[in-house]
């Protein structure tokens, strides 16, 4: 994503604009509101910020040089993830018609993907409407991170999950309900109220509760894997984390024995380009997170996070060798967080710009676009689909805020077996 | 019948766990190098060639390996993970406190994490990091059981109720009192050495066990403490002091019955600790016996334990460091005799 530098008009009626000094150099990473340079009038002198925070990429206009009102002196930005060399889109962007996949699939896949955006859409409404108790972290913008990896799993395969895991645990089957009344702080909660929206979890369903320490379900999840393998199940873990994780050692400890012992995990890395408010290029100099794979002796790849079917093949591809005893592999998908980081955070550390760009990027619509396109679907089915998601929503909301609570007894179980 | 010590003990009962039920697994750093140590103080040494596919030897990455333990722990294994030294469970402690203690109540009692944990402890001529008393940090943890062993017998019958458990154990064993042979022989090390039924047998978690029975105070204390408290209550046989000593073994819960019947019968408590006095262990014993059983005190109760300071290297001052017989002795008479003058 690139932003231009403009020459601000300053109002000299025409008289000449000179850069004096540029006051960063090429590569360095420049904040909104910096100094950026200085240029002189023959009133005046005066210095020009920077209107985005990034990198300087280029440097159009060089110190010397005279420039008019309007002009493109610079161009700033963070490297554009879904035109990464290194990414990978679906094959059925390239070909004609994702003809490979059954219709139905197709349609239950749209259902899932908008399933957690209405959801996550209504949590937040109760929440800022002051009904629903407790923190969030959401995940509108990533929903097809959670909807590809899950949809490449067998029912009795696991997924690990983060603070932000709602979208994982509708993808990976957890019901509307259950989650609902876990997110209520009831009895009737997937975790009976004790676990909450960082923590949700339900076994049979193949999700660990949430691990809600950067980077924790990342020993974990190897963990899983290898008792599959002692066990010789034949499952497969999925284990999500965000960019952020990347840091953690627990992620390095981890990915090491399970790269040493060809465990079957999937690494799936949601590189959202922030870690709470923090943007990845302030905190790595490699920011491509899949590169890391290869130093483990392991694979890895980047893959546009916001291309359901990319991935869900690159998943389906990563599930196989895992299943092979190929495993482990490092899936990175490149998406982007449109919410806050928790509850009520406005988000004021993403340029205007890339949000603007990120939601022209939207994983639903774009997905609708490739059903609309190839697939013989037509925009009644989509909103068919998307009524009746609404209605079980409404039902299951009226439902969970007169569900029980836990009885004060509760306070001391399931601390044992 | 056999004479063992700790780590031959604790070498058998995870052999014929391993033996009884095939999802028991060892995870640890060096515990399965042919060739190798056995764990740093002997007691896996060999059993890689029986258990070959179930000896995992991992990195050195304890937050990394404590966390696969935790993961195939909630997968239906039941892995014994092992430090080196008590001192790493700092790094593996967001697993430990964050994951394999809360999972099950985080789940709402939907998962369980039967997960055993052995750690060394204990001032050995080693300095400040190798040497740690790791007991305080873990016992406020909710969702762990934790055991001290402080002989053969116990650590053998511990470990196979500790892995029969479906919850989090982790088990504290003391460097001294290991019996370790060979190269990793410990000097200073005491004979706790136990004899050793042929038949299969535990020792339940949560008890405490009465070692001496006396009638004119208690002293209570684990590990390396209790054969000191047990010198101890030897040499106050002199001064006509009947003491009785128990073995606390169960930190995490406290057996505040056992405590409490000797504590009704004397009146008298003295609690000894290996590791500094402020936040120790005796501490809290010392609040829960005062809440419980504070009408059957004579008088106020007196904890003996190390300075607050890290643990020292130089011989003089580790002997300084760990609470001595002649303090236990001490602190008794001032049990006895509370306003003598000392």
């Amino acid at each position: 994503m690139k932003f231009e530098l403009k020459m601000p008009d300053l109002s000299t009626t025409g008289s000449p604009i000179k850069v004096v000094r540029w006051l960063v150099a090429v590569g360095e990473f420049v904040e909104r509101g910096q100094a950026m340079l200085d240029v002189e009038t023959d009133k005046a002198t005066m210095e020009v910020e920077a209107l985005n925070t990034g990198k300087l990429l280029e440097l159009i206009v060089p110190a010397g040089q005279e420039v008019s009102a309007g002009e493109v002196l610079a161009i700033i930005g963070i490297e554009e993830p879904s035109v990464r060399s290194t990414a990978r889109t679906s094959e059925s962007g390239q070909i004609e018609g994702p003809k490979k996949y059954d219709r139905d699939f197709l349609l239950s896949l749209y259902q899932r993907i908008l399933l957690i955006r209405q959801f996550e859409d209504r949590v937040k409404s109760l929440f800022l409407e002051g009904i629903m108790p407790g923190t969030i972290h959401q995940c509108q913008g990533q929903e097809a991170t959670a909807v590809g990896v899950c949809a490449a799993l067998r029912e009795n395969d696991f997924i690990t999950s983060t603070f932000r895991g709602h979208g994982h645990a509708l993808a990976k089957g957890l019901t509307v309900q259950e989650m609902l009344d876990e997110l209520f702080g009831a009895i009737t909660g997937c975790c009976k109220g004790k676990g909450g929206s960082m923590h949700i979890g339900n076994l049979e369903k193949g999700m660990i509760p949430g691990i809600a320490i950067v980077a924790g379900g990342i020993p974990v999840a190897t963990g899983m894997a290898l008792a599959f393998k002692m066990r010789k199940t034949q499952q497969v873990v999925a284990c999500f984390f965000g960019d952020g994780g990347v840091a953690e050692g627990a992620f390095h400890e981890a990915v090491n024995m399970a790269a040493l012992w060809c465990l079957p995990v999937l690494f799936v890395c949601e590189n959202n380009l922030y870690g709470a408010s923090t943007r990845i290029d302030q905190v790595m100099k490699n920011t491509t997170v899949s590169d890391r794979a290869a130093s483990y002796g392991f694979r890895g790849e980047t893959v546009d996070g916001n291309d359901l079917l990319a991935v869900y093949e690159a998943a389906g591809r990563a599930v196989e060798e895992c299943r092979a005893g190929l495993g482990p592999v490092l899936l990175e998908l490149l998406t982007y967080r449109r919410t806050g980081h928790s509850r009520r955070d406005p988000c004021h550390y993403q340029p205007k710009e890339e949000r603007v760009a990120w939601s022209a990027n939207d994983p639903i619509v774009r997905f609708a676009q490739v059903l609309l396109a190839r697939c013989n679907v037509d925009q009644a089915d989509l909103d068919n689909i998307r009524e009746k998601i609404d209605q079980e929503i409404e039902s299951a909301v009226e439902q969970a805020k007169t569900a029980p609570p836990p009885a004060l007894d509760d306070l001391l179980t399931d601390v044992y077996t | 019948m056999k004479r063992q010590a700790i780590a031959e003990a604790l070498r058998d009962a995870i052999a014929e766990e391993m033996e009884r039920d095939e999802t028991v697994f060892c995870i640890g750093e060096d515990i399965a190098v042919p060739g190798g140590w056995g764990g740093a103080f002997t007691v896996t040494l060999g059993l890689e060639k029986r258990f070959r596919d179930r000896m995992i030897n991992t990195p050195i990455a304890e937050l990394g390996f404590f966390g696969v333990a935790v993961g195939a722990a909630m997968m239906g294994m039941r892995p014994i993970a092992d430090v080196q030294y008590g001192d790493f469970l700092f790094l593996a402690s967001d697993q430990i406190i964050n994951n394999a203690a809360k999972m099950r109540y985080m789940s709402g009692g939907r998962c369980q994490v039967p997960l055993v944990m052995r750690a060394p402890v204990g001032a050995t001529g080693r300095g400040s990091q190798h040497a740690q008393n790791m007991e305080r940090y873990f016992t406020g943890v909710p969702g762990l059981k934790i055991v001290a062993v402080s002989n053969a017998y116990d650590a053998k019958g511990i470990l196979k109720s500790a892995v029969r458990d479906n919850n989090p154990v982790l088990i504290f064993e003391h460097k001294l009192l290991y019996g370790s042979k060979g190269a990793r022989v410990e000097s200073g090390a005491i004979d706790a050495t136990s004899e050793i039924p042929d038949h299969d047998y535990v020792v339940p978690l949560g008890q405490a066990a009465l070692r001496r029975s006396g009638s004119d105070v208690t002293i209570l204390s684990w590990l390396l403490m209790l054969h000191f408290s047990l010198d101890a209550a030897q040499r106050l046989t002199n001064e006509a002091v009947d003491a009785e000593i128990i073995d606390i073994r169960s930190l995490a819960p406290i057996d505040y019955q056992t405590i409490g019947d000797s504590v009704k019968k004397t009146g008298r408590v003295v609690i000894v600790e290996e590791g500094p006095k402020t936040g120790g262990v005796s501490a809290e014993i010392a609040a829960g016996i005062q809440e419980r059983f504070h009408r059957y005190l004579k008088a106020p109760i007196i904890r003996v334990a190390s300075p607050d300071v890290p643990v020292p290297f130089s011989p003089i001052l580790e002997n300084a460091y760990r609470p001595s017989v002649a303090q236990i002795v001490q602190a008794v008479r001032g049990a006895i005799m509370p306003h003598a003058k000392t």
